[in-house]
C-alpha cells in the first residue's frame, strides 16, 4: 500500500484508481468480484443466444432436434407469405412508431430545455419517466380499456355525438399498435433529446440569431447537427425493443397487428424451436445491422474510464 | 440563459404558447390510460368502461378474496425476493472490477454487461427456454423463472453501484489502510457503508422490476402464474372491473417502491450532510 500511496499525487486520477483497486487484492484477485457475474451472464445469457444461434440453422425431425447444419428453417420462413409479409411489416411499423416518437418527443423536450425554469425541468422530467417504472403490462393493458369498438375513446365520440359508429382508428388494429408502442417508448426517446439539448450551447444559437439566421435556420443548421448523436441513440432505444415487441400487437393489434415477436411466440409454444429460433434471429440480425449503420454517431459514454 | 434570445424573434411568443400546447398533450396522452384505469377499477359500470354507472369498491373486495390472485402474488413476492437477492449480489461484486480494476476494454466490457436490458426481453426468454428445457433438461418453475428474470435485473444492480463506486473518493480507503485496517475491515467499516444507498436503490429497483417483469416469466415460469401473467390470462377473456382493480393495485406498489428507490439515496446523502455539520 506503501508504494501505491507515496509515488502518486492524488492529483492523478489513473494512479489513484489503480491504487484503489490494488487495495481491494492485487493481481487476478482484482477480477474476482466478476466472478458470479461471469457465471450468471455466460452461462444463462451468453450460452442461450449462442444455443438460438446453432438452433436455427439445425433442423427438426420428428419432434427430434437434429445437429445438421442447413439453411431450411430461414427457407421455411421466407416461403410462407404470411411469415414473409409480417417481417415487412413489423419493419414498417417499428420505423413508423420510431419515428412518431421521436417526432413527439423533440418538441417537447425543446420546450423542456427552453421555456421551463431549470429547478422545475427535474421534476417535470420525473414526471415523464413515472409511467416508464411501472408494469409494462399494465401500460398496454390500460389502453385495452381506451381502444377498441366498446373502448373509452369510442364510447366517448358517440356518446358526446360526434360520430354514430366506432371510429377504425381507434379498434384494434396496426394504427392502433403504432400508439401503443409511441406510448411504451417515449420515455426513453424524451430522456436521451433532453440530455442532449440540455449539453447544446445555446450561445451558438444566439450568435446563429445575432449573425441574422431566422430561429427555423438556426434550429436547421446549428442545433440539428450537433443533436445527431442524440437522435441516433433516442432512435436506436425506441427502435430495438419495438422490433422484438409481443404484448402490443397482441393485445390491441387484432388481426392484421402481428409482428414477428408473435411469430416467434406461437413458433416456441407450438414447440417448433428450430424455426422459431431463426426467426428471432432474423430480429438480432435486425438489431445488429443497424447498430452497424449507426456505430459511427453513436453516443457511447465511458463513465467509469478516466 | 436561453430566455433573452426570444426577444430577438417576433412570433417567439406564439411558439412559446404552441409549444407548451403540445407539452400538456404529451402529459394528457402519458396519464390519460393510467388515470382512466385506476378509474374504471372504482366504477361500478360491471363492464369496465364508460359510462361511470357509480362508485364502488366492490372489486377490490373481489381480489381480495380471489385465491388465484392470492396464489399468484405469493409466487410473485417469491421469485421477487429471489431475483432482488441473486442480482443484488452478483450486480454490487461485479461493479468493483468494472470501477477499478486495470481492465483491458473497459467500455466493451460495460457495453457487454448492459446488453440485456438492451435487446428485446422476448430473445432472452426464448434462448432461455431453449436452455433449460432441450440442454438442462429442466422442468419449468419459478426458480427457471427468477434465473431469466435475474438476467436482465443485474445490470440495473450495476450500473447504480458502479456510479456510486466512481463516486466516491479512493483516498478514503487508503486512509482505512494506513491506520491498519485488513482488506475485511476496509469492506465493511469504509465501503459498504458509503456504498448502501446505492446497493439498497438496486435492491430496491430489482424487485419492483421483477414484481412487473411479463416476458421473459411468460416463457420460464412454465404452469404457475405471477400477478402480470395472471392479468394476462385473464386479458384473453376480456377486460373486467377485478382486473382494473388488481392492475390498479400493482400500479400503486411499483410506484411506491420506485419512489422509495430514488428518494432513500438523496435522503441518505441529507442525513450524512447535516451529521457531517452538526460535527463541524
Amino acid at each position: 500500500m506503501a508504494e501505491a500511496a507515496a509515488p502518486a499525487p492524488p492529483a492523478q486520477p489513473v494512479e489513484t484508481r489503480s491504487a484503489a483497486g490494488r487495495g481491494l487484492g492485487a493481481g487476478l484477485g482484482q477480477y474476482a468480484g466478476f466472478l458470479p457475474a461471469l457465471v450468471l451472464y455466460g452461462v444463462f445469457f451468453l450460452v442461450p443466444l449462442a444455443l438460438i444461434v446453432a438452433y436455427s440453422f439445425w433442423q427438426t425431425v420428428d419432434y427430434n432436434v437434429v445437429h445438421d447444419w442447413t439453411l431450411d428453417n430461414y427457407r421455411y420462413f421466407f416461403s410462407v407469405p404470411t411469415y414473409a409479409r409480417t417481417l415487412w411489416a413489423t419493419i414498417w411499423v417499428s420505423l413508423a412508431a420510431t419515428a412518431l416518437t421521436i417526432g413527439i418527443a423533440f418538441p417537447f423536450a425543446y420546450w423542456l430545455v427552453r421555456y421551463v425554469p431549470k429547478r422545475l425541468q427535474g421534476l417535470l422530467l420525473v414526471l415523464v419517466i413515472l409511467p416508464f417504472w411501472t408494469s409494462y403490462l399494465l401500460r398496454v393493458y390500460s389502453w385495452l380499456n381506451i381502444l377498441g369498438p366498446e373502448g373509452a375513446i369510442n364510447r366517448f365520440l358517440q356518446w358526446i355525438g360526434l360520430t354514430d359508429h366506432p371510429i377504425s382508428f381507434f379498434l384494434y388494429d396496426r394504427p392502433a399498435v403504432i400508439l401503443v408502442l409511441v406510448y411504451l417508448y417515449f420515455p426513453f426517446a424524451a430522456l436521451t433529446l433532453y440530455a442532449s439539448l440540455q449539453r447544446f450551447d445555446w450561445d451558438q444559437f444566439k450568435a446563429a440569431m445575432d449573425l441574422g439566421a431566422p430561429p427555423r435556420t438556426a434550429i436547421r443548421k446549428i442545433l440539428l447537427p450537433q443533436m445527431k448523436p442524440g437522435i441516433v441513440t433516442a432512435v436506436i432505444f425506441v427502435f430495438i425493443p419495438i422490433l422484438g415487441e409481443y404484448l402490443a400487437p397482441q393485445l390491441v393489434g387484432g388481426a392484421r397487428g402481428v409482428m414477428i415477436g408473435n411469430l416467434i411466440v406461437n413458433f416456441f409454444s407450438g414447440a417448433q424451436y428450430t424455426r422459431g429460433a431463426a426467426a428471432a434471429l432474423l430480429i438480432a440480425a435486425l438489431i445488429v445491422v443497424l447498430l452497424v449503420i449507426f456505430r459511427r454517431s453513436l453516443e457511447v459514454k465511458d463513465p467509469y474510464a478516466t | 440563459m436561453p430566455r433573452d434570445v426570444e426577444v430577438v424573434s417576433p412570433r417567439a411568443g406564439l411558439v412559446r404558447g404552441l409549444l407548451g400546447g403540445w407539452a400538456a398533450l404529451v402529459y394528457v396522452f402519458l396519464f390519460a390510460p393510467i388515470v382512466l384505469l385506476v378509474a374504471f377499477s372504482f366504477n361500478a359500470n360491471k363492464y369496465g368502461t364508460f359510462p361511470f354507472t357509480g362508485w364502488t369498491t366492490q372489486w377490490y373486495g373481489e381480489v381480495f378474496g380471489n385465491y388465484q390472485i392470492k396464489d399468484a402474488l405469493t409466487t410473485t413476492l417469491k421469485v421477487a425476493v429471489e431475483v432482488t437477492v441473486l442480482s443484488t449480489v452478483v450486480g454490487t461484486a461485479a461493479a468493483f472490477p468494472l470501477v477499478r480494476s486495470r481492465l483491458p476494454f473497459r467500455s466493451g466490457v460495460r457495453i457487454g454487461m448492459t446488453l440485456p436490458i438492451m435487446i428485446p426481453g422476448l430473445l432472452i426468454g426464448v434462448s432461455l427456454l431453449i436452455l433449460f428445457t432441450s440442454v438442462f433438461h429442466f422442468q419449468l418453475s419459478p426458480q427457471t423463472a427468477v434465473i431469466g428474470q435475474a438476467v436482465y435485473t443485474t445490470p440495473f444492480v450495476l450500473l447504480l453501484v458502479a456510479a456510486r463506486l466512481q463516486g466516491f473518493d479512493p483516498a478514503l480507503e487508503r486512509a482505512a489502510s494506513d491506520l491498519g485496517a485488513n482488506t475485511y475491515k476496509r469492506l465493511r467499516y469504509v465501503v459498504l457503508p458509503l456504498i448502501a444507498p446505492a446497493v439498497f436503490a438496486g435492491a430496491l429497483l430489482a424487485f419492483t422490476l421483477s414484481l412487473d417483469e411479463f416476458i421473459i416469466t411468460l416463457f420460464l415460469i412454465g404452469g404457475h402464474n405471477t400477478l402480470p401473467i395472471y392479468i394476462y390470462t385473464q386479458v384473453k377473456f376480456g377486460i373486467t372491473p377485478e382486473v382494473n382493480a388488481l392492475a390498479s393495485l400493482l400500479l400503486a406498489a411499483s410506484l411506491v417502491l420506485i419512489g422509495l428507490a430514488f428518494a432513500v439515496p438523496v435522503a441518505a446523502r441529507k442525513a450524512r450532510q447535516s451529521l457531517r455539520l452538526r460535527r463541524a
